[in-house]
């Protein structure tokens, strides 16, 4: 059974682990890297509309391929809002509609247009409901509804439906969401992380060049990783934080706890080696091919998600794990 | 008043443009709880903090919540022995004056609901405002209508109404003499200026001399008489003759533009690098600017790449800091964070790295720095810069400058911290634990919604962070730090401070 470390050919590709943040429950353990991949720049890439119920439509005005990064989601005001179904790939100067979208505003009608929106990526949990082949691909767009139903169950927003802005609109939550997106910050040369819940990985992105990472980080760790964190904490089901700070001896002089916190910090790092190495794969399956980029959709023991491969080589990842 | 009170001198320096990780509105709601607060407890108290030093914009929203709600003789609203009755009034002007005119007429601007303010329109604005226009010589209404006519315009139609100003301009002398002669007997040709009425042939007016050459600027364009046109641009603001030029399409060289018309040293040095791409050079003397400006100019070289007079500027940094009134709290090493989110928001890029940059710039006594974070850039042989960047391991910093041995440090910070959240303080505590004698200091650039007291993030449970969103606001800190200590005092200081300032 292949490792994700396989996958990702960490020294083949000169990815390397940054110094590791951690506030409260939460750790970012940053991927850092040169660029990889040759894909349009992320401005480039632009959400036009939704033309269909379950219809997401992007447009890339570069000569390189884009990547949609998994689970998008676009929420605008009078229509109903939309999250992609998993990556997407516009391949140069195309417009694209991806058919297998989601919708997540289950009684709102109309159409979201180009203007006004607030983009994030579906909380982690929801992501999870999409892993399944047949149900990603499916052409359904209330396919969601019942996962969101289940999903907004019990953390004290008002709603009466499958309305995940409810949950991103309610106040409190809005207000902790910026808290929590504010507490981390992107490092040099950063292409991706490692998110972890109580000592718990429960994700893996990494993007094909720094400019992507600087311009989708927020919304992957508000959107999807702090509304998750935000969630299960309103259910009382986070359990408290595992890092303990290193223990300092009285009397240590200030070089020699120098010393120790710079082991202690090296060996946060370390320690994620290993934790990504248990990452198996236990499925493997192509979604589609766009020209030399090829995405497929892989499964873990606990989760899986979208690699997209140029030229047979992993350029993006983003795993739930 | 401590008990009920979270306040601190963040109140006196909001400025509404957000920071790295938070929207101006929620910042907003933060600061305004801060305001009504201390409104509703002391009033007096609050006017008259705001003589000292301030954003332009807290203190225009002060005075908006003052002119809001009359000024009684009751309870609270007393006014106080040493303090004339109508020193509300005059605090407000007396910041008016203080303030540069652009910001001063914003600050008007919101009791005409600018700024997203209510519309506040009673006696003691109408009076505030025209007094604040018109209470000036000749020589300064005529330059003031001529830069501001939009502005001014606005403000004077609020004031007075639409009928008041209807019959004003159409010759009802006791009105004019009422709101407006009173301060300035001769200003009816302002106020035509302002509203594009041609002023009475049959009487004599006073002479404006720049309102009379932009109206001939004005003829000339319309007229596309380029000669005269060149002519009369002499000495005339800057923005006016663009905006001519540019309505009706006259072909006159922007470098003539530029050499003719006139413009402020601040203006010229936020202007260098656009007019530079026109192809015009600009003669800006750095020697003359603020310091902030100056490292904002710089590291807006260094980021665009363009390091023309950048040797000036950094030259310029050095005259200023000698020349600047040093702030001396003794023998200090200072850890700046340059992290991330040190580069602000995106309506005011890196505001506070450039504010620790300009506090350092002031302070005596420094023995060491120490940079936590950030990306060192060489950009020429001679000039290499941090650039705020990476995560926020502070406690890094704080290590630094222990083993420097020195007895005070000052950390100047957002106070975010992430590599781990908690570490700074168990360095912290280590230390103070083990006996190392030190005092920490820690100065907050940014303000912050989410601060769980005050305006600002704190680093250590010991250490209140003092809130300094521009060097020139120290004064400002200490005075609201001795404020939560002892209110009366303060208040008594800040009589002196009207007196002295003011009188009457």
């Amino acid at each position: 059974m292949a490792s994700i470390f396989d996958i990702l050919n960490f020294s083949g590709k000169g990815v390397g682990i940054g110094p590791v943040q951690s506030v409260d429950e939460m750790t970012v353990i940053p991927l850092v890297g040169e660029d990889s991949g040759d894909v349009a720049s992320p401005e480039s890439l632009v959400f036009e509309a939704t033309t269909n119920y379950g219809s997401m439509v992007f447009k890339n005005e570069d000569s390189k391929p884009a990547i949609v990064p998994t689970n998008y989601m676009v929420r605008g005001r009078g229509a109903q809002d939309h999250a992609m179904a998993g990556s997407g790939v516009v391949t140069a100067g195309q417009r694209k509609t991806f058919d297998t979208a989601c919708c997540i505003e289950e009684t709102q009608g109309g159409y979201l247009s180009a203007q006004g929106n607030e983009e994030d990526v579906l909380p982690v949990d929801l992501r999870r409901s999409l892993l399944n082949y047949g149900k990603r691909t499916e052409r359904h767009y209330g396919k969601l509804w019942s996962s969101i139903k289940r999903w907004l169950q019990g953390v004290g927003v008002r709603t009466h439906a499958a309305h995940l802005r409810d949950f991103y609109d309610d106040k409190d939550i809005r207000s902790a969401l910026e808290e929590f997106a504010a507490e981390f910050e992107p490092v040099d040369g950063q292409i991706g992380a490692i998110i972890m819940f109580s000592g718990t990985p429960v994700g893996l992105e990494i993007m094909p060049t720094t400019a992507h990472w600087d311009a989708y980080w927020q919304q992957l760790l508000r959107g999807c990783y702090g509304s998750e964190l935000v969630r299960l904490k309103r259910l009382g089901q986070v359990a408290p934080s595992t890092l303990v700070l290193p223990a300092i001896p009285e009397q240590a002089a200030p070089d020699e706890v120098k010393i120790i916190l710079d082991e202690f910090v090296e060996n946060l790092q370390k320690e994620v080696i290993p934790v990504i190495k248990g990452i198996a794969i236990n499925g493997d399956r192509k979604i589609s091919t766009d020209g030399n980029l090829e995405t497929r959709l892989i499964t873990t023991d606990t989760g899986g998600g979208d690699v997209i491969l140029q030229d047979s080589k992993p350029i993006y990842v983003s795993l739930v794990l | 008043m401590t008990d009920q009170l979270q306040l601190d001198s963040g109140m006196l320096q909001y400025v509404p443009k957000g920071a790295y990780y938070e929207g101006a509105d929620e910042q907003f709601n933060q600061v305004m709880a801060m305001w009504s607060d201390l409104f509703t407890h002391d009033r007096t108290l609050f006017c008259l903090t705001s003589l000292l030093g301030g954003t332009g914009f807290s203190k225009g929203a002060m005075a908006h919540m003052l002119l809001s709600s009359p000024q009684t003789i009751t309870g609270t609203e007393l006014v106080p022995e040493g303090l004339a009755f109508d020193y509300e009034s005059k605090v407000i002007l007396y910041n008016l004056d203080k303030e540069r005119t652009p910001r001063a007429l914003k600050n008007l601007l919101m009791l005409a609901g600018g700024e997203k303010h209510r519309r506040v329109n009673n006696a003691r604005t109408r009076r505030i405002i025209l007094q604040y226009i018109f209470d000036r010589d000749h020589v300064a209404l005529d330059n003031l209508a001529i830069n501001y006519k939009g502005k001014l315009k606005k403000l004077v139609r609020h004031a007075l109404g639409k009928q008041d100003l209807f019959k004003i301009l159409n010759g009802d002398q006791k009105l004019f003499d009422k709101w407006i002669g009173r301060y300035h007997a001769n200003a009816m040709p302002v106020l035509c200026y302002l509203f594009d009425r041609e002023l009475a042939k049959d009487e004599v007016h006073a002479y404006f001399p720049k309102i009379d050459q932009v109206l001939r600027l004005k003829a000339a364009a319309q007229a596309g008489d380029v000669e005269e046109f060149t002519k009369q641009m002499k000495g005339l603001p800057r923005l006016t003759v663009m905006g001519y030029r540019n309505t009706y399409k006259i072909p006159v060289d922007l470098d003539q533009v530029f050499k003719k018309s006139k413009v402020s040293g601040r203006q010229a040095l936020q202007m260098e690098t656009a007019a530079k791409r026109q192809g015009v050079k600009l003669e800006v003397n750095y020697k003359k600017q603020d310091i902030y400006d100056l490292w904002k100019a710089l590291y807006h070289k260094l980021q665009s790449g363009d390091l023309e007079n950048s040797d000036k500027i950094v030259d310029a940094i050095g005259h200023q800091s000698e020349r600047k009134e040093k702030l001396n709290i003794g023998k200090v090493a200072v850890v700046i964070d340059a992290s991330r989110s040190m580069q602000g928001s995106d309506k005011r890029p890196m505001h506070p790295f450039l504010t620790s940059l300009s506090i350092l710039s002031i302070l005596d006594n420094i023995e060491s720095v120490h940079y936590v974070g950030g990306k060192n850039v060489r950009v020429a042989d001679t000039l290499s810069a941090v650039i705020p960047s990476g995560g926020s391991d502070l406690w890094r910093g704080l290590v630094d400058a222990v083993l420097t041995g020195a007895e005070k440090i000052l950390v100047i910070s957002d106070g975010y911290e992430n590599s781990p959240k908690g570490m700074f303080e168990h360095v912290y505590k280590h230390f103070k634990d083990s006996g190392y004698e030190f005092e920490l200091l820690h100065i907050n650039p940014v303000f912050s919604a989410d601060a769980q007291q005050g305006s600002v993030r704190r680093l250590t449970e010991d250490t209140k962070p003092l809130p300094v969103s521009s060097y020139k606001y120290l004064e400002t800190e200490i005075i609201f730090n001795r404020m939560i200590e002892n209110k009366d005092m303060v208040k008594q200081l800040l009589v002196g401070k009207y007196n002295k300032l003011i009188g009457g």
